[in-house]
């Protein structure tokens, strides 16, 4: 047990310590400050119809709670699924295998480790919804029960289960990390559809958040006294909030079998973890790859000729972007599975015949999020590869290695929307055209901006997936690509986004070229 | 070609210093840098690259300020770092390059420049494959090549030998020996037989300070006549370790015959020949 706990805290204490972790605390506590909107907002997070809660504990307690468990659900995933990997690259996991620690040990400290990451940023945002609660009640008692009892029957069994998951994943599919995401991805979406169709069927919800919903569009119902089904949104809708009606929402009374179900979810999670276990590659990984690929290291013949270092032909000076566009276009080609590009073509068939909004509104954004791994270390592959002293020590790093690097991901993602730029400039469509190639730009430089912002890939991914949820949800808010709104004044406000990426890009590099 | 390195320090925190109050004069030839772990060897040649910034000092090349005006100095560097790495979906060539374009080279000469590098560091015939696939030794030579893409006229050598086989040190230490003729060469290592041989001045590092600096003879000299050879059964050799500084021990018919340093013969010891390894042990220890 002592040597279990041991292996969590340094585990632990490992991820929270890197800079990422800080960076993701603070988007984290910056978006769960917009959970609950300041009372003059022009936009809100859960509203039932026309109906909004009063601002008193219970309202900030539930909101929060079931917020947290949606969105920390998502994008909680994305930021525990490589602990393995982990172990994998840095090698540990090969000291590990050599231990006589059990699979079933080892897996079931990973799932604590990613529990406590999470419940750590989950202890954030609770902290924020008191914050909140001080900041925008009006008279209203601070009852801490109310903040307490959905936090933890609701957030915390769920952060337990994306944790279990996110090992699940990692032990099968963890090689391939855009199957992981989009796997996840969709399997989030079926469970976020699950409808209970009755009161017992609220213990089968992994996020426990439809009862609270149902309990909240029955208090509705009751203030309205219809029996119509009143229509629930749960996410950022901007407008409307002047028109909307307040009711009192006191919270929830938990029947035992709901309590309870949260608790076998929880022991179901072990019991996966325990079955999974036997199967689990105990970072024999290596050799499995070989065996698959016959990548086998090659070492070259030891016929020797001597180096004539004086004689060599003397190359010329040429500063042209030119030999670095095509190596970093190929570096990105190059990346990932070699399946990944069917679905790249299936994507831009797609672009090319699927009806104009569909393609620009649906397909596009879906199609440029697949490049995902691509983007997010489109500036850090030099510090992952270890190739940063020399890209840091090259000539004129900014001005010529950053650009082709910034210029290689845009050409990237303008190539895979061609068939669609093609199509919108047929039609005369410019503000549509213009509006693709400032999105592209605006993606990559958002890559490049958080990659060097956080050295790491994670903040990027967790970000662009959360947009691209959005744009699936036709959040026209996150619409970076003027899939909805393509207007002179979205083209403006993009750019000056844009102009401040460029800025903090340079500005970033300039200062951690300057830091070393 | 003169490299003057003045009153450089690199701090991390208030007490904690990297490199502290260095000063060196470096010119044409090949200058063997010397220190155990954590001495500021890598700090020293990570500034002098230009990769690193100095919290206080100079740096000058050729009357001009390095620490500034990197460009000039990256102009004509060529660097192979301690622990590089390599993107594993290139292969040699397109590295190669990739590294050449990053320099700002180019031209007609540069594809026979990379082909009769890989030729003489023996990777032509692998220079297609992914360097992914390589060994860690190939993967060290590609590092060299790069490093000599530009036709450099300072070359800093960070543990350059790790990985090679004895073989190809030997083949390394003939090339060095050849760029020493038109450039400065910085080689740092543990191994003192890849610097004794081949160094024209080296400079012995420790605790981030500079300890010594001279021709290898001249360092040679502080322990002439204090290096002995002695006899001792396995009892006695754990409290000779205590009180000598011991440079070698080796098995002899059951007893160990034990090279230490002393300032004076001691009974049944037999004087030897100073090296340098026996000046680098005896310095690094005493200060």
């Amino acid at each position: 047990m002592k040597s279990l706990f041991s292996i969590i805290k340094s585990d632990y204490l490992q991820r929270t310590r890197s800079y990422d972790f800080l960076v993701t605390l603070c988007v984290t506590l910056a978006i769960a400050y917009t959970f609950v909107p300041e009372p003059n907002a022009n936009y809100s997070t859960i509203r039932i119809g026309n109906y909004i809660g009063n601002y008193n504990s219970a309202w900030f307690g539930y909101v929060t709670a079931i917020m947290t468990s949606i969105f920390l659900s998502l994008v909680g995933f994305y930021l525990i699924n490589s602990s393995i990997k982990t172990d994998i690259e840095t090698k540990v996991g090969q000291i590990v295998a050599a231990t006589s620690i059990s699979n079933f040990k080892y897996l079931f400290s990973k799932v604590l480790s990613n529990f406590l990451v999470l419940v750590t940023i989950v202890s954030v945002v609770f902290a924020m919804s008191i914050v909140l609660f001080f900041l925008y009640n009006d008279g209203a008692n601070f009852e801490l029960l109310q903040f307490i009892k959905p936090y933890l029957l609701i957030t915390i069994p769920a952060m337990f289960c994306i944790a279990v998951l996110a090992v699940i994943f990692e032990m099968f599919i963890g090689k391939y990390s855009v199957l992981q995401n989009v796997v996840f991805f969709f399997l989030f979406l079926s469970l976020m559809v699950f409808s209970p169709k009755n009161e017992n069927q609220f213990s089968l919800d992994i996020f426990g958040s439809k009862i609270v919903m149902h309990h909240l569009e029955k208090t509705v119902k009751e203030i309205t006294n219809s029996d119509k089904k009143q229509n629930l949104t749960i996410g950022y809708t901007v407008g409307g909030v002047e028109k909307s009606k307040e009711f009192e929402f006191n919270g929830i009374n938990f029947s035992t079998s709901f309590i309870l179900s949260r608790f076998l979810w929880i022991l179901l999670g072990i019991l996966c973890i325990g079955i999974i276990s036997p199967l689990f590659h105990r970072f024999n990984t290596k050799e499995r790859l070989s065996i698959k690929k016959h990548k086998v290291q090659i070492e070259a013949p030891s016929v020797l000729k001597e180096i004539q270092v004086l004689n060599l032909p003397i190359a010329k000076k040429n500063y042209s972007l030119f030999p670095l566009l095509k190596t970093e276009l190929l570096l990105l080609f190059r990346k990932g599975k070699k399946w990944l590009w069917i679905l790249n073509i299936i994507g831009m068939v797609l672009l090319a015949f699927l009806p104009l909004k569909t393609a620009h509104q649906i397909v596009l954004p879906v199609l440029w999020f697949l490049q995902i791994s691509r983007l997010s270390d489109l500036v850090i592959k030099e510090m992952i590869n270890k190739v940063h002293y020399f890209a840091f020590s090259s000539y004129k790093p900014i001005r010529r290695l950053l650009f082709s690097q910034v210029l290689s991901g845009i050409i990237l993602l303008l190539l895979l929307a061609l068939p669609l730029l093609i199509r919108f400039v047929i039609t005369f469509q410019l503000l549509e055209v213009l509006s693709i190639i400032l999105g592209s730009v605006f993606i990559v430089l958002l890559a490049t901006s958080l990659g060097i912002l956080s050295k790491r890939k994670k903040l990027f991914e967790v970000l662009f997936f959360m947009i691209a949820y959005a744009n699936i949800n036709r959040i026209a808010f996150l619409d970076y690509f003027g899939g909805f709104s393509p207007e002179l004044l979205y083209v403006l406000k993009l750019s000056s986004l844009i102009v401040f990426l460029i800025l903090s890009v340079f500005l970033t590099r300039n200062y951690q070229l300057k830091s070393n | 070609m003169k490299l003057e390195i003045q009153n450089i320090s690199k701090r991390y925190s208030k007490n904690k210093y990297g490199l502290k109050d260095f000063s060196l004069t470096i010119e044409k030839g090949i200058l063997g840098l010397l220190g155990p772990n954590g001495a500021g060897k890598s700090t020293l040649l990570k500034m002098i690259a230009t990769v690193s910034k100095p919290s206080n000092g100079l740096l000058i090349l050729n009357k001009n300020n390095i620490v500034k005006d990197t460009n000039y100095m990256r102009k004509q560097l060529g660097f192979l770092p301690q622990d590089f790495g390599v993107y594993p979906n290139l292969n040699a060539y397109e590295f190669l390059e990739y590294m050449a374009a990053m320099k700002g080279i180019g031209g007609s000469n540069l594809k026979p420049r990379i082909t009769q590098l890989l030729e003489g560091l023996n990777l032509i015939d692998v220079a297609k494959k992914p360097i992914g696939t390589y060994s860690g030794g190939m993967k060290q030579r590609v590092g060299i090549a790069q490093a000599l893409l530009n036709n450099p006229k300072i070359i800093i050598f960070d543990e350059p030998t790790v990985g090679l086989d004895p073989e190809e040190r030997v083949r390394f230490r003939n090339l060095i020996s050849d760029l020493a003729n038109d450039c400065i060469v910085i080689l740092s290592s543990h191994i003192v037989s890849d610097i004794d041989s081949i160094a024209d001045q080296v400079a012995i590092l420790k605790n981030g300070s500079l300890i010594t600096n001279g021709n290898p003879e001249e360092i040679i000299q502080q322990v002439q006549n204090k290096v002995f050879e002695i006899v001792i059964t396995k009892e006695e050799l754990s409290s000779f370790k205590n009180t000598q500084i011991v440079v070698s021990i080796t098995r002899k018919q059951g007893k160990f015959n034990v090279r230490f340093i002393s300032e004076s013969p001691m009974k049944n010891t037999i004087q030897q020949q100073a090296n340098l390894e026996d000046a680098y042990l005896y310095l690094t220890k005493i200060n």
